[in-house]
């Protein structure tokens, strides 16, 4: 068995060394960092697109929240707007029937009070005629005995003084 | 009882150019190329984004690895270094950890450490042009002052030099004492046992169970790992130096 030398520098060992690295790094490279580096920078690329993904899931979801809420708070006004207009028009309503109310009363009032007032004319004419004809009833009576003129005024006067005002 | 320290052994010889010496540490070499061929092979096979398999947990792991220490010491912008610092290393290490089984470790041999660390030279120089351009390659010699620049230039070569020899004398070191070692728990064996006339039972080498496991957790598996990373973190930090 022939040995080199223990320290000694062998070009061909080195030059065989060398070809021995350079097949080593293209096993290591191509066999390896390669197919390994794609892989991860393909789960690196996932990763992104599943969060990406899902911040725009949450965006929509956020965006369709905002837009019910605010449909919503629409609605909710929509709904006062129509209460406070159905009260509204329920007190014009109120007010315009107890308008109408007070003035058909008031009609009614002025028409009985006219109404009174003509039947009291009626029967204060009714009156004035009865008491014409009971005074010229009483002033035939009268003219049975002798009556004087005098006696005559005293009697109309004491009778209408008696009928009262009318 | 004698022991041999040698150098690598010569395999064969290729019969041209006045003839070409195969050693141990070229065919040690080529296994550390079939094992790695075969484990990257094994490992990336069926690679799959969303389900990865014990495997592939592995070899990401071992990319991820990598590509942090890259990361770490050299920045982002040297992200096309990771596969050569990942080769390096796993050249280093495998070379010199083959010594568990009993074979000579080819960074155990100073023409094998000295072709790895003249690549990390090239590497240097070659990142130097790029980051300073022809007159900056040549004028980072001279600075800070004219006087330096034989400094400089010896400082330039020190450091393959320097990284190599470090490397090949952690490794062949624990080699040679690991032999010495071997051979004196033989003596010893002998010693014990030598007086038993039965000639088996003579040599049963009692003396070697034992002691040269606990060396070897030392000088194969802890000096291996050691030698791999300290000269991966030289290679990153000298390249990533030329962007100064």
């Amino acid at each position: 068995m022939k040995y080199l030398e223990f320290f000694t520098i062998d070009v061909w060992t080195m030059i065989f060394t060398w070809i021995n690295m350079a097949i080593l790094f293209t096993v290591v490279k191509m066999l390896l960092f390669k197919p390994v580096m794609k892989i991860l920078d393909q789960r690196d690329a996932e990763i992104k697109k599943i969060y990406d993904d899902a911040n725009q899931a949450n965006e929509q979801a956020e965006n369709l929240k905002r837009e019910y809420d605010a449909k919503m708070a629409r609605a909710r006004e929509e709904a006062g707007e129509i209460i406070k207009q159905a009260t509204l028009s329920a007190q014009r309503r109120e007010a315009e029937i107890i308008s109408d109310a007070q003035e058909k009363a008031n009609i009614m009032t002025k028409r009985a009070e006219a109404e009174i007032a003509q039947e009291r004319k009626k029967a204060y004419q009714e009156i004035k005629s009865e008491i014409s004809d009971i005074s010229v009833a009483i002033a035939g009576k009268m003219v049975q005995r002798e009556i004087t003129a005098k006696d005559h005024e005293a009697l109309i006067s004491q009778f209408i003084e008696n009928v009262g005002e009318v | 009882m004698d022991v041999a320290i040698n150098g690598p052994k010569i395999l064969f010889t290729l019969p041209f150019a006045g003839g070409i010496n195969i050693t141990e540490s070229v065919v040690h070499g080529w296994l550390v190329v079939a094992v790695v061929t075969g484990v990257c092979y094994w490992l990336t096979r069926d690679l799959s984004v969303t389900n990865p398999s014990r495997k592939q947990i592995i070899a990401e792991k071992l990319v991820t690895l990598v590509q942090g220490l890259v990361d770490a010491n050299m920045g982002p912008q040297w992200k096309h270094m990771v596969p050569y610092i990942g080769t390096l290393f796993a050249f280093s290490f495998l070379s010199s950890v083959m010594s568990v089984a009993g074979l000579r470790s080819p960074t155990a041999d100073f023409s094998v450490t000295l072709a790895m660390a003249l690549v990390t030279f090239v590497l240097i120089e070659f990142y130097y042009y790029k980051s300073k351009g022809l007159l900056g390659f040549f004028t980072r010699l001279t600075e800070p002052v004219i006087v330096m620049t034989p400094m400089n230039i010896i400082g330039e070569f020190a450091t393959p030099l320097s990284m190599s020899l470090r490397h090949f004398g952690n490794i062949a070191s624990g080699a040679v004492i690991t032999a010495l070692v071997y051979g004196a728990l033989a003596a010893l064996s002998q010693f014990i046992l030598g007086w038993i006339p039965n000639t088996f039972i003579a040599n049963i080498p009692i003396a070697q169970v034992g002691l040269p496991a606990v060396l070897s957790v030392y000088f194969d598996l802890f000096s291996s790992a050691i030698q791999a990373y300290i000269f991966v973190m030289l290679t990153m930090a000298n390249i990533a130096g030329t962007a100064d």
